[in-house]
């Protein structure tokens, strides 16, 4: 589908597809306030983060569209107050994952149909949420040891829920493609 | 937005009984302030009150009645009185305003985006209800004992989120077709990718 100039908007993105994922950021945001039940698990709510983020760059194949969902679900996030424990530096708990998704999908353009893909990439862009915790508990001078055993139990426990979400990804994709639902792009988009 | 930003980080924190009532009688009394009826306070709270009494229930299945009833009420009341403060922000700042104030420190087309996200949860949050009760209609098992087993996790998916993404593609083509009617992109009668007229 060949894009005119007037067509691109925002980082690449037309009007229409910017508004996709905008809603995706808004899919981010409604299922991480269901999912403020205090469960007790650690990094329960990375299935569903890394659901939408991977699909939102399923659903609009363009470089960047993983990046453009965090950044707007962590904006959300911040002026919502939903990010308590780390405050402003929650934009990076969404930025960090959207960026992994964003790079694999670069080297692998079929990412979103591919359950492997689909369940490493979620998996290891989930563990990245991490590296804010962290820095947020060496911000308050947390103990080293402390802080180490938290990121390791983080990591396992986030790596195992985003793989999950990643999981979940090809099947949507596959049917919403069947369905002539998502837009494919040239070369050069 | 400072109020409600600030409003919706106390419903997080908060985490004792008086805090909390103290809390939903601030946000009773703004709805009154800004002229609001009852009507439109129980139209933003229905919602939230079937979830409380769901997720009380689950509370109280997991740690028995004694011990998760409280703690059932405190994160529903929680959930309740984190979104209050954006309904009441919502019904009672027109867009324009919402738009000025985020221009304010982020770029304008980032902001609009930002502020398309903001405008449309409730409103997906509505869409969400719906198709999970047409999908009870039609016999698909979404009661709490079938999430618990991870088997049905992907049915769940399948018949929950493809009928909102198919719903969230279609409202941004209605969307981006309307706003390009209302001129969005354009600028002094010509075309331009700035998105300045927004």
């Amino acid at each position: 589908m060949k894009r005119n100039r007037q067509d691109t908007l925002i980082l690449g993105f037309t009007l229409q597809e910017a508004l996709c994922l905008s809603f995706c950021a808004t899919f981010i945001i409604i299922a991480k306030a269901v999912l403020r039940l205090h469960l007790h698990v650690t990094g329960h709510s990375m299935v569903l983060t890394m659901f939408f983020l991977l699909l939102a760059r399923g659903c609009v194949p363009r470089k960047g569209a993983a990046i453009f969902t965090g950044l707007v679900a962590g904006i959300l996030c911040v002026i919502l107050g939903m990010g308590a424990k780390s405050g402003p530096l929650a934009v990076f708990k969404f930025l960090l994952p959207g960026l992994c998704v964003d790079i694999v999908a670069w080297f692998y353009p079929r990412l979103s149909t591919n359950y492997a893909g689909c369940i490493i990439t979620g998996a290891f862009a989930a563990g990245l949420r991490v590296v804010v915790l962290t820095l947020v508990e060496l911000m308050v001078g947390m103990d080293y040891m402390v802080i180490l055993q938290h990121m390791a139990v983080g990591t396992v426990m986030n790596m195992v829920f985003g793989g999950l979400g990643g999981s979940m990804v090809p099947s949507v994709v596959r049917r919403l493609d069947a369905a002539g639902l998502i837009r494919h792009i040239d070369a050069d988009g | 937005m400072l109020w409600m930003c600030g409003m919706c980080t106390a419903a997080c924190m908060v985490k004792s009984v008086h805090g909390l009532l103290l809390l939903l009688v601030v946000h009773v009394a703004g709805y009154f302030l800004a002229r609001l009826g009852v009507s439109e306070l129980w139209r933003d709270i229905r919602f939230f009150l079937i979830q409380m009494v769901i997720v009380t229930g689950l509370y109280m299945l997991r740690d028995g009645i004694p011990d998760g009833i409280w703690p059932g009420i405190r994160t529903s009341l929680q959930v309740l009185l984190f979104f209050l403060p954006g309904a009441l922000f919502l019904r009672t700042t027109p867009s324009s305003r919402i738009m000025s104030s985020l221009r304010r420190f982020m770029p304008r087309r980032l902001a609009f985006f930002v502020f398309i996200s903001f405008r449309f949860l409730p409103y997906f949050a509505g869409e969400f209800h719906d198709i999970s009760m047409i999908q009870q209609l039609r016999g698909v098992r979404l009661t709490p004992r079938y999430w618990i087993d991870p088997r049905n996790w992907r049915d769940i998916f399948h018949c929950m989120v493809i009928p909102l993404m198919v719903r969230a593609i279609k409202t941004a083509d209605q969307a981006a077709m309307s706003a390009v009617a209302r001129g969005f992109g354009k600028r002094y009668g010509k075309d331009t990718d700035s998105g300045e007229a927004e």
